[in-house]
């Protein structure tokens, strides 16, 4: 279970990017986080794994504080939480097998890995995690000549690497095509059924309907909504992304 | 009314500003004139002059015959019967002399026969006592012959019934071709050089790689202290990279002594080290940051971070880089054995101090051809990596 209490982030530019959020997410729940660019959705997933440090609030998972832990218990809650990107963040120059390999980094003997040394077990492991996205034939490939669609699911190979618990998502299908964001979703949903908490940011209302167990709203950095999918029509979409759904209804009169 | 009178007052402004700059660009151009005094009637009168440097600097000196030589003779008794008479030969390369005796201070004859076509020919006495006497050099004629009139001088007589000897060295060709000292020198020279570039590379590359994160703005510039050791290591960087190679091997060559490598290496090392140090770290800065988020993400620490997510994107443009410099620094180093770097600007410059201008012509053609040949191949080597 995670907890997230009055959590506050004010960037040293001074913009507040959340303000005094609070929720709950229980095991095994689909998390969509709805909301504009900058309404602090980014922030809020980063500050679960801590690559943004809070300003204030706590953070709880599984009772244990994130926001109050050393270096080395982060990165032992890290590993357990996977993360996938809008833009993938795939190391391009590596090969696929690399990029999944580097997923399992937190679990690796230090020295060893450092070297490119890696244990059978761990290179099986890989190639199942691509087997399951059904991209295992690219393994010696470079990252950077998979089509988008293929390095989002090198992405989720990598996060499964990690065995995770928690997947948080940051905006996974923003960069790809609709018939290719279902395809990812798919994969998700599949983990969740398995058991894996997801906490997914969204842009799409039909995509938020298909997948999410329950949804949050932000906007500038405040919760404005908190509820289940089905809760939320057109109206309460707009109100959501307020004035800017309305000015791109305007231009296009 | 208004408007009109403002556009005007512009567009006067604007031709002023004009107006002033040629007259800047005039003003600064005569005054380089008259500090520099170039003479360029002199360049086209002192032209000719060039020449014969010229050719000889674009006839290198490569190859040479490894010749044979032939010497035949023929015995001249001065005066008559003071000695006997050479049975005379009728085939074969031979000399002939006529009249086949003499006296002092007559003329005689010498002719050479079938000596080889066109080759040259030292034509000398050999004195009784066996010391020679140079005559005169000469190249034999289409038919492999030649005629010259001797002078009989006092000094050939006769001694105790031994009498002298005309004889001629012939050089013949068909020898094979080897590769003359010049140009075993210059490869010599030339393999000092890429050595010495290469050494200077690789130190000047450690000690490039520690400075360059130091002044990456993205890894270093954090907090009061980081931004003092960023702006430091900064202009550490700029201050060398201002010095010229050639300043800076003057320098080393005035402490560990002139025409040594050594001076050389060390100039190219500093200056490697600033070049690279700054390429570097402008490098580094420019990396995606999203791998390093992700890779942290996954619980790594920090050694793993920059192996898996920083290292696979700055190394290809490190060695394309450091090859790059190694190329430059190949360049570099021919010019610094002017100044006391040793290798191949060294024999150059020795060379040319000599008036020995188609061995510098070698040196020149060498270091055209190496410079070629590392150019290529580092680009080649550059396109694999990127």
């Amino acid at each position: 279970m995670l907890r997230v209490e009055h959590l506050t982030k004010v960037y040293p530019n001074g913009t507040v990017a959340l303000r005094d959020i609070s929720f709950e997410v229980s095991d095994g729940e689909f998390l969509v986080v709805i909301g504009l660019s900058g309404s602090g959705k980014s922030t809020l997933l980063r500050c679960i794994n801590r690559l943004i440090e809070p300003t204030s609030g706590k953070i709880y998972w599984n009772d244990i504080d994130i926001t109050n832990a050393s270096p080395s218990e982060v990165r032992r809650i890290r590993r357990q939480i996977g993360m996938i990107f809008q833009q993938f963040n795939l190391v391009k120059r590596s090969s696929v097998l690399t990029n999944v390999l580097s997923g399992r980094l937190g679990y690796a003997n230090p020295w060893l890995s450092l070297l490119g040394v890696w244990p059978a077990e761990d290179r099986q492991k890989a190639l199942r995690a691509l087997e399951r996205v059904g991209i295992a034939d690219k393994a010696n490939q470079r990252a950077d000549t998979l089509s988008g669609g293929q390095q989002q699911r090198v992405g989720i190979a990598r996060a499964l690497m990690q065995d995770p618990r928690l997947l948080l998502a940051d905006e996974p299908v923003a960069s790809l095509d609709p018939v290719l964001a279902h395809s990812i979703l798919q994969y998700l949903e599949q983990l969740n059924k398995e058991g894996v908490t997801i906490i997914c940011s969204l842009h799409f209302l039909d995509l938020v309907h298909r997948y999410a167990t329950r949804v949050i709203g932000l906007k500038d950095g405040v919760k404005v909504f908190d509820g289940l999918p089905t809760e939320i029509d057109r109206a309460r979409f707009k109100e959501i992304y307020g004035e800017e759904a309305q000015e791109v209804r305007a231009a296009s009169l | 009314m208004m408007m009109k009178n403002a556009d005007h007052l512009m567009r006067l402004r604007r031709v002023f500003t004009q107006v002033i700059g040629i007259v800047v660009i005039a003003l600064a151009l005569y005054a380089s004139v008259q500090v520099t005094q170039p003479d360029f009637v002199k360049l086209v009168i002192a032209a000719p002059k060039a020449r014969q440097v010229l050719r000889e600097l674009l006839a290198p000196d490569l190859f040479t015959r490894e010749s044979e030589v032939m010497t035949v003779g023929v015995a001249l008794p001065v005066p008559c019967d003071s000695a006997p008479e050479d049975q005379k030969a009728i085939t074969g390369p031979r000399l002939e002399v006529a009249p086949g005796c003499a006296a002092e201070r007559e003329t005689v004859l010498v002719r050479g026969r079938e000596l080889g076509k066109g080759v040259p020919v030292a034509l000398r006495w050999r004195l009784p006592d066996g010391n020679t006497l140079g005559i005169q050099r000469l190249v034999t004629d289409a038919k492999g012959n030649f005629e010259v009139r001797v002078q009989v001088r006092p000094i050939v007589a006769t001694k105790g019934g031994q009498p002298a000897r005309i004889e001629a060295e012939v050089t013949l060709p068909g020898g094979r071709l080897a590769p003359s000292q010049a140009l075993r020198d210059v490869i010599d020279a030339m393999f000092v050089t890429v050595f010495m570039a290469l050494l200077a590379t690789t130190l000047g590359t450690f000690l490039a790689v520690p400075l360059s994160f130091l002044a990456a703005s993205n890894i270093t510039r954090r907090g009061r202290l980081g931004a003092l050791v960023y702006y430091l290591v900064r202009t550490f960087l700029n201050l060398i990279r201002s010095y010229e190679p050639l300043v800076m091997a003057t320098i080393f060559a005035l402490i560990v002594g002139f025409g040594s490598p050594f001076a050389g290496i060390l100039a190219l090392v500093v200056v490697t080290t600033a070049s690279l140090g700054k390429m570097f770290s402008e490098s580094i800065e420019s990396i995606d940051t999203g791998p390093i988020e992700a890779i942290s993400a996954t619980g790594a620490n920090r050694a793993q971070v920059i192996m898996y997510g920083v290292v696979p994107q700055i190394l290809p443009d490190f060695l394309s880089f450091t090859i790059y410099h190694w190329d430059i620094n190949v360049r570099i180093s021919t010019i610094i054995g002017f100044v006391g770097g040793g290798g191949i600007g060294d024999y150059l410059s020795k060379r040319i101090n000599a008036f020995e201008y188609s061995k510098a012509g070698t040196a020149l053609l060498a270091i055209i051809l190496v410079v070629w040949a590392l150019d290529f191949l580092s680009a080649q080597i550059r396109k694999k990596l990127v």
